[in-house]
């Protein structure tokens, strides 16, 4: 079908150029078309509702094939007319393009001159006036006004120009590879409609497309036309009528000024042409320290290395010479570590004398040391260690102390816990760990009376008073009062009233859980206590035991049962009563003050001091102990010492701070216990290292001087058995004995 | 409520720079950076807390006071090296185009920076500097003994040399050496310059090859900074004694290996044309009566006939001027003691002690074998007033050879050899005395004559000691030589005798010892050893012996009991005080130990070395 698609196309423009012809003819025919056009919108929009859709092909489809030979006969004779206006064009463009037709010079008859005589502008179909004027004539107007119109314009007249028939882009197509001429056409916007263009239009864009001038007749290669110059067109008068300035035709003075220091400074040899710089300054020395130099000190000076020692030497004492063993060690240890960066050696002669192969090295590593290592200036102390050391009274001139062992005593089983010095002086009670207690002289060490009871002993204290004589006993949830053997008979029945009175004295009116009990007096005899506190069950073992001075109350503190407890006990009223509601933390020690109505307690870390009389606390201490082992008070009330499990001993000045006034640490395992001598300045603190350490504390009455501490005597002959070691140490109220009991199970006498 | 601080912006933060963010802030290379500190004797601090230092991180790294980097950011060379950079990139770029004519104007006016204001600000004093040229002088002497490479231009290893040398002249000169100690890496030596100690250490004249792991930058930037040093401190030196600096050189001798003899020591207040005739210098800072002595000491040059200072045509001041000394300065000394002999002055006082000591060597003729060192022993000998020769191997410029008849010592480092000889050589042989090098220093280190005979040719030379000694309480050998020793051996032996006897007699003594203090037990002990066959005058003098070991024993007791109570009073010692004492029982204990060591290793020495002499 292409071929009749072709046909087609070009019948259709056939039937335009007719119909625009028929138009042209018939344009007073005006009714006619108003009609067409209605009768065709309405069929576009009937057939396909293409609006844009020109009506004549659908009328005139069917009348295609009729006409179709037709068409070819008309197209070909287009064709001839086409090429017959290229030759025209061409024959144009060989005169020189003149549009207009050429004029004629003829001599004039009227005034025999030469005159120039134009063609005659024949108006018909062929002249150029009417192929120029377009029937359009709506002017310079934006043609898109028109899209949706059928017409595009108006004539001369008045009467519409009837929008020309445009194919599709198939069509287009077509044209292009059909119509030779298409492509030298363009769409003419007046005419809606693709124009042919014309031979000079094709010049021009060709000039144009090569960058040539568009104007043919340009000649860029024209003889210049001398307007003002040339011969004969000379300037002879200035300008203006000013003097030349005297620096137009004067050389430079300060030219010649700089060119001549210059000059001066070449002869005089201070610029040397091409003179090399670096080697003009070349390095002479000179007196730099004869001007003063600037006020800042001079940095410190490096430190010297040290000087060689006699080990270095070539040929050292023969004592200087590395054993095979050191030669190894030192050959094995890493080069920094090692003290020396030799090993001496000993040559016979100094010819003998090798190169020393780290030389370079060393100069090296000392050159690092200046610019790399950080320097510190530290002060070297040159003092005598030893006067470091405290300088104290010899303790020769501080005796008496206790110096020796002077007996010892033994229970065969267990380790002695716990002991009691009677108030005179010359008894000794010693309890262990199978539940025997004994009664002992201080003196000869002989034991005289031993008890049985059913249990650990923890505690054992006698009463300080000196009218009656009984001592405590603290085993598991009970507190026995027990008299010893042969005492005189006033002082037993004092005792036998203080401790079992014929009339109890009346109940209080709270009553409290501890039970005092009392056997009947059929069943007194020396081997049963005569009063029994039934402690509250499961309170533990009383481990510590504290009497008033007047001996009328008993504090016990019980620590291997639930909770830590401490109880006073009064005996005048058989009467025990817990102070504490509740305490914070476990108690491990309690103290009556000396003096005053003042309580100690002391819990694993603090010491508390209590008034009992106003039932309120006084002061907090902070030894700064893990864990308090014990304590005690000087017999003054002002001083307090407190011993730790962590080795530590603290002397509280109690009018001072909370903080202790001296923490010595000098015994190797926990401290257990602790005493001050009632009478004489002496301390004795006992540990598990085995060891017993006597000191000298005097404390003065005036507030100015401090306490004087003298470490005495360590006293040493307690064994160590399962990491214990002396368990309890005390002191003989009247001399400057010691008792101490160990966890061997023995218990040894200290005189002075 | 104080003021709210800003963290990093006071304190340590600030103070502080690490060497990093300095490098970046002097917008050099860290080579560059290095360099800087070497010049100027930067070096880094530690800070009390590295972590407030370097905000909060611990990463290891050294810091530097952040003024001393702003010191640094001042300096002039700083800017010379930046063009060096610049320079250094033109070149390479001049080069790599081929345009060789630019390459080199551009190395002829290549920047280059002088030192000499550092020099004076890290040295304000001359005393400051003459105090810190130890290592200087160790590196230089390192550095003339060096072979020249690439790395190590041969201009760097004269110059060193040089200096060197005019520092050996120098100390020749003024007689200012000390001491000297010959050690296994090389001869250290001592001198005395402006009443400060100057040690340096010389090498052996061996090659010495510079290691891999040495970087020679870092050394040659300390040499350059010691050249500069070394001459101008070399300059005052020798224009303070009247000396022209630099001393003028002999190509010719250096050629011939005269060594430091191709130096001329110039009076700078004379033309070189009388000195060559009147070789004379003068010591101008020792002499009071300045000129007198001048002339007539210049008569006395002028008159001596003396061969050896006519034919030695470079400049030998010293033994001239040294037997004039001799003469001469006693001799006012003694006269201005006679006249205000209850004030010394400080001339005698200077002159007096040293004189003996700086002369040493002044009566002698020294003469050096062959394959001793002759740097080394011709600076000795020289340097305390001695003239040296030595053989034409050695180098040039011996003032005299081997068969000088006024040879009096040789020193030979080498085994006795028998040989023939003739009547002559051995007539010279038994003149002159032939010792070994050793003397030479022992001599020195001593400060008089020592016996030649122990260290005659041959010989087993005695230890060579340092004569820096050691510190306090350090084992001295030489005493325990002396007498200890013996002494010591014997009372062992003595126990050792002792111990066997005892061993029979132990049940008697005790009885005896229990028994000397009452005398009913005496009685009864005296029968116990009649009865055991004891002779009744060992009896008695047991008796003596153990009541002198009873009062030995308190004493002994009493120390104990001191110690304890020392023991003792040591618990009252604060933490800190006790931690303190501890640190210095530590170190003391250590010295003692190595002391104990070294004498117990002497006194085996010596059994085993009698035990050979009984073999």
């Amino acid at each position: 079908m292409p071929g009749k698609d072709v046909g087609r196309k070009s019948t259709k423009r056939k039937q335009i150029e007719e119909e625009e012809r028929a138009q042209t003819e018939e344009l007073p025919a005006d009714g006619g078309l108003e009609m067409l056009s209605d009768e065709e919108d309405g069929d576009a929009a009937s057939d396909d509702g293409h609006v844009d859709e020109f009506p004549e092909f659908v009328n005139e489809s069917s009348s295609e094939e009729s006409d179709y030979e037709e068409d070819e006969e008309e197209e070909e004779e287009e064709e001839e007319d086409s090429s017959e206006a290229g030759e025209d064009s061409d024959a144009g463009s060989d005169d020189s393009l003149h549009v207009f037709p050429k004029a004629k010079t003829i001599i004039s008859d009227i005034t025999q001159q030469p005159k120039i005589v134009y063609p005659e502008i024949e108006p018909d179909y062929d002249s150029d006036s009417s192929t120029e004027d377009t029937p359009n004539r709506v002017g310079d107007v934006p043609m898109h006004w028109y899209d949706d119109l059928p017409h595009i314009g108006y004539d001369i007249n008045g009467r519409k120009v009837l929008r020309p028939a445009r194919g599709d882009e198939l069509d287009k197509f077509l044209a292009t590879v059909d119509d030779s001429s298409a492509w030298t056409s363009a769409f003419d916007k007046k005419a809606q409609a693709e124009k042919p263009l014309t031979a000079e239009e094709l010049d021009l864009i060709q000039r144009l497309y090569t960058n040539e001038n568009p104007d043919a007749g340009y000649d860029p290669y024209e003889p210049t036309t001398e307007w003002f110059t040339g011969k004969g067109k000379e300037e002879i008068m200035p300008l203006s009528g000013a003097l030349q300035p005297k620096r137009r035709w004067v050389p430079s003075k300060w030219e010649k000024q700089k060119v001549m220091k210059i000059v001066r400074a070449i002869r005089q040899g201070r610029i040397v042409p091409s003179k090399p710089k670096t080697a003009a300054s070349k390095f002479e020395a000179y007196a730099i320290w004869s001007e003063p130099s600037s006020s800042n000190p001079p940095p410190l000076p490096a430190p010297k290395p040290a000087l060689p020692t006699n080990a270095e030497s070539y040929n050292p004492p023969e004592e200087y010479l590395p054993t095979e063993e050191e030669r190894k060690e030192w050959e094995a240890l890493d080069p920094e570590d090692r003290e020396r960066n030799y090993l001496p050696q000993k040559y016979s002669s100094l010819r003998l004398v090798p190169a020393y192969d780290r030389f370079i090295k060393e100069r090296f590593f000392r050159q690092l040391d200046l610019y790399l290592a950080p320097r510190v200036q530290r002060v070297k102390l040159n003092i005598d260690p030893d006067s470091l050391i405290p300088k104290l009274p010899s303790p020769n001139s501080l005796r008496p102390f206790p110096n020796y062992k002077s007996l010892q005593f033994q229970h065969e089983k267990g380790r002695a816990r716990c002991l009691s010095v009677s108030p005179d002086g010359e008894w000794v009670v010693s309890g262990d760990e199978d539940g025997v207690v004994s009664l002992w002289e201080i003196i000869v060490g002989r034991e005289v009376k031993r008890w049985k009871f059913g249990g650990k002993i923890g505690a054992l204290a006698w009463c300080p008073r000196t009218d009656v004589s009984f001592f405590a006993v603290g085993i598991e949830d009970t507190i026995y009062f027990v008299i010893p053997p042969n005492i005189d008979p006033a002082v037993l029945s004092n005792t036998q009233t203080a401790l079992a009175p014929a009339t109890l004295p009346p109940t209080p009116a709270t009553p409290s859980p501890v039970k005092w009990e009392t056997p009947a007096s059929s069943a007194w005899s020396i081997d049963t206590p005569l009063l029994t506190i039934n402690l509250i069950p499961s309170s533990g073992l009383p481990t510590h035991f504290c009497w008033h001075r007047k001996g009328d109350y008993l504090a016990s503190v019980s620590t291997g049962g639930l909770q830590s407890n401490v109880w006073i006990h009064q005996l005048t009223r058989r009467h025990s009563q817990s102070p504490f509601k509740k305490i914070k933390g476990a108690v491990q020690s309690v103290l009556f003050h000396p003096l005053k109505p003042h309580f100690f307690v002391a819990t694993q870390q603090y010491v508390r001091i209590y008034n009992l009389a106003e039932q309120k606390l006084i002061k907090t201490l902070i030894p700064g102990i893990k864990w308090i082992s014990s304590m005690d008070v000087h017999p003054s009330g002002d001083h307090l010492i407190v011993g730790g499990y962590d080795r530590k001993l603290c002397w509280f000045d109690l009018e001072l701070s909370e903080k202790p006034y001296k923490v010595l640490r000098y015994h190797s395992r926990a401290i257990r216990s602790l005493q001050f001598h009632p009478a004489y300045p002496l301390f004795a603190s006992s540990s598990d290292d085995g060891s017993i350490q006597i000191f000298h504390s005097r404390v003065y009455n005036d507030l100015m001087t401090d306490p004087l501490i003298v470490p005495l005597k360590i006293l040493r002959g307690h064994h160590v058995v399962d990491g214990l070691g002396v368990l309890q140490v005390k002191w003989c109220s009247k001399q400057p004995w010691l008792v101490s009991s160990g966890a061997d199970g023995s218990l040894a006498v200290w005189c002075s | 409520m104080g003021r709210l601080r800003v963290k990093g912006k006071a304190g340590a933060a600030k103070n502080y720079t690490t060497r990093s963010s300095a490098v970046k802030k002097l917008q050099c290379s860290l080579a560059d950076f290095r360099r800087l500190c070497i010049l100027k004797g930067i070096f880094p601090r530690e800070p009390r807390s590295r972590k407030k230092a370097n905000k909060g991180s611990s990463a290891p790294t050294s810091f530097y006071y952040t003024k001393d980097i702003a010191y640094l950011a001042h300096e002039p060379i700083l800017k010379k090296l930046r063009e060096h950079k610049a320079f250094a990139k033109k070149l390479s770029r001049a080069l790599g185009r081929g345009e060789w004519a630019g390459a080199k104007s551009l190395e002829e006016n290549k920047p280059i920076y002088r030192l000499d204001h550092i020099v004076k600000e890290r040295y304000p004093t001359f005393i400051d500097a003459l105090r810190d040229i130890d290592d200087a002088l160790c590196m230089v002497f390192l550095f003339a003994s060096l072979p020249t490479s690439s790395r190590l231009p041969s201009e760097l290893v004269e110059n060193c040399a040089k200096l060197a040398a005019e520092w050996q002249l120098y100390v020749m000169h003024t007689r200012a050496l000390r001491k000297v100690f010959f050690s296994i890496k090389g001869v250290y030596y001592q001198a005395e310059v402006m009443d400060q100690t100057v040690t340096w250490l010389v090498p052996y004249q061996f090659t010495q090859n510079v290691p891999s792991d040495v970087d020679v930058r870092v050394m040659l930037t300390f040499l350059e900074l010691y050249q500069t040093l070394l001459s101008f401190v070399f300059f005052k030196l020798y224009t303070d004694v009247g000396l022209v600096y630099p001393p003028p050189l002999d190509i010719k001798k250096q050629d011939d290996g005269a060594g430091v003899n191709a130096f001329t020591l110039q009076d700078s207040s004379r033309p070189p044309m009388i000195q060559s005739i009147a070789p004379v210098t003068v010591d101008g800072r020792q002499i009071t009566g300045k000129l007198v002595r001048q002339t007539i000491k210049n008569i006395a040059a002028t008159l001596e006939s003396d061969p050896e200072s006519a034919d030695v045509d470079m400049v030998n001041p010293e033994p001239s001027t040294d037997e004039t000394n001799e003469e001469f300065v006693p001799r006012p000394s003694n006269s201005d003691k006679t006249i205000n002999s209850d004030l010394p002055t400080l001339h005698s006082l200077s002159t007096l002690p040293r004189s003996l000591s700086t002369s040493l060597f002044s009566p002698y003729t020294f003469f050096l074998s062959r394959e001793t060192s002759r740097g080394v022993f011709e600076f000795l000998v020289r340097s305390f007033g001695g003239l040296i020769g030595w053989p034409a191997s050695s180098g040039s410029g011996s003032p005299f050879d081997e068969s000088d008849p006024s040879i009096t010592h040789v020193i030979i480092d080498r085994p006795v050899i028998q040989r023939e000889e003739t009547s002559e050589q051995r007539e010279l042989r038994l003149r002159r005395k032939y010792i070994q090098p050793q003397w030479i220093a022992d001599c020195i280190n001593a400060g008089r004559i020592l016996l030649e005979e122990p260290y005659t040719q041959g010989k087993t030379l005695p230890p060579h000691l340092s004569p820096f000694g050691e510190y306090e309480g350090a084992y001295i050998p030489s005493e325990e030589a002396v007498d200890n020793g013996s002494v010591s051996n014997i009372e062992e032996e003595d126990e050792d005798v002792d111990a066997e006897e005892e061993s029979a007699n132990e049940a008697l003594n005790t009885a005896i010892v229990a028994a000397s203090s009452d005398p009913a037990a005496l009685r009864a002990a005296e029968l116990a050893a009649e009865a055991a066959g004891v002779d009744f005058g060992d009896f008695e003098a047991k008796i003596k012996q153990v009541s002198k070991k009873q009062t030995k024993m308190p004493k002994t007791t009493e120390k104990e009991v001191e110690s304890a109570e020392k023991d003792m009073n040591k618990m009252m010692m604060s933490n800190k005080q006790r931690k303190l004492y501890e640190k210095m029982k530590h170190s003391n204990k250590k010295k003692e130990s190595e002391r104990i060591e070294l004498e117990s290793r002497k006194k085996e020495l010596g059994k085993q070395k009698r035990k050979q002499e009984r073999v």
